[in-house]
């Protein structure tokens, strides 16, 4: 029982109140245990406190006793007060969800961008060497039908008249002008033109090559740097590795 | 010359007696058992120290937790009841397995402040790196 006077009771019960405040983590029962051993404390020491003034003699209780603060600071680790490393577990929690919630899809989505890049930078390049190939194969063809033509012009017109080789309209008429072996020339000439870009086209396309490899390496490279940063921040034992490797006195 | 401010200087020491105030309450409480209060006066008074109160509690909490020390409330005809704490047989055994260490380390800190200036003149810290 205690025989506080009021205005001494009203304030001692305040500072419970605080501390009280500070224990709301903490299971009911051992919330009712510490705080009777607080009060019991308060009681015992305003008892023995010297003094005329009530409120004074209190007063210098309270600050004997501590900020409720520091009273269950750092101390009650498995109640989960508002210290410690537990204190972060309800932090992991909703971390933990936000990741699973976002972070998961959007790893997925940014994996699925970084295939889609690489996947139509490799289709940029195959279309590109197709293309050139498609070029060097009409100028090639282009160059044997002059030289058929040329050479062996009976070859030719039996080719035209089987249908194999079709030729008609102003592009016939065109040629219809000139000799058989002119008209080889200008193939020859026309198909050596497209040669030529074919070639070129294979020239510029190394270089496109690279630049793509350059790319996709870069990416690479990327991706496992943040690998092994995400890595190295889940095992903590990797970090702070001393750079130092020798302390002696001399 | 670095310089320490007061206030660093005061938490300094207030780390330092949290980790020593829990071999302390041990024994204090390995002979005789003791509530809160008169807890802090023996601390208090043996130790001439000035200590918050309110911070031997927690610590109490946690060795009743891991079982070092017992408790047992008792009626108080001058007041609320009281709390008492005794030191288990467990918690007496650690005591005496922690004294030697807490022992070991007075002895350095000592044979620092006992150590002539002179034994360091001439060395120097040197670090290598890789």
């Amino acid at each position: 029982m205690n025989n506080y006077p009021e205005v001494v009771a009203k304030i001692a019960n305040d500072y419970l109140d605080r501390v009280k405040a500070q224990l709301r983590l903490v299971p009911v029962r051992e919330q009712a245990e510490f705080l009777a051993e607080i009060e019991s404390h308060l009681y015992e020491a305003y008892q023995q406190m010297a003094g005329e003034d009530d409120v004074a003699r209190i007063l210098a209780v309270l600050r004997n006793f501590g900020e409720p603060a520091e009273v269950v600071f750092e101390r009650l680790p498995h109640t989960m007060a508002r210290s410690g490393k537990k204190r972060n577990v309800p932090l992991y929690i909703v971390g933990g969800i936000f990741i699973a919630l976002f972070g998961i899809p959007l790893g997925f989505g940014g994996l699925g961008v970084l295939v889609g890049i690489l996947a139509a930078l490799a289709g940029l390049l195959v279309a590109f060497c197709t293309t050139a190939g498609s070029v060097i194969l009409v100028g090639a063809l282009c160059v044997l039908l002059g030289l058929v033509q040329a050479l062996f012009p009976a070859l030719f017109d039996s080719l035209v008249a089987h249908g194999v080789i079709q030729m008609g309209g102003p592009v016939g008429d065109f040629l219809d002008h000139f000799t058989h072996f002119e008209q080889g020339l200008m193939f020859i000439l026309f198909g050596s033109v497209w040669l030529a870009c074919g070639w070129g086209m294979l020239r510029l396309g190394r270089y496109l090559f690279r630049g793509l490899r350059f790319l996709a390496m870069l990416l690479f490279d990327r991706t496992r740097r943040f690998a092994r940063g995400v890595r190295g921040k889940l095992r903590p034992e990797n970090r702070d590795v001393p750079r130092v490797n020798h302390v002696a006195a001399v | 010359m670095v310089e320490y401010s007061e206030e660093g200087k005061d938490r300094r020491i207030t780390q330092l007696r949290k980790g020593i105030l829990e071999l302390a309450i041990m024994g204090v409480l390995y002979n005789e058992r003791h509530y809160g209060y008169s807890l802090v006066r023996v601390l208090c008074e043996r130790g001439s120290i000035a200590l918050k109160e309110g911070t031997i509690y927690p610590i109490l909490a946690r060795l009743d937790r891991d079982g070092l020390v017992g408790s047992q409330w008792v009626e108080s005809a001058q007041g609320p009841p009281r709390k008492y704490y005794s030191l288990t047989a467990s918690g007496r055994q650690l005591f005496d397995e922690l004294s030697p260490e807490f022992d070991a380390l007075v002895s350095l800190v000592r044979l620092k402040r006992e150590a002539p200036e002179q034994a360091h003149e001439g060395k120097k810290l040197v670090i290598r790196k890789a």
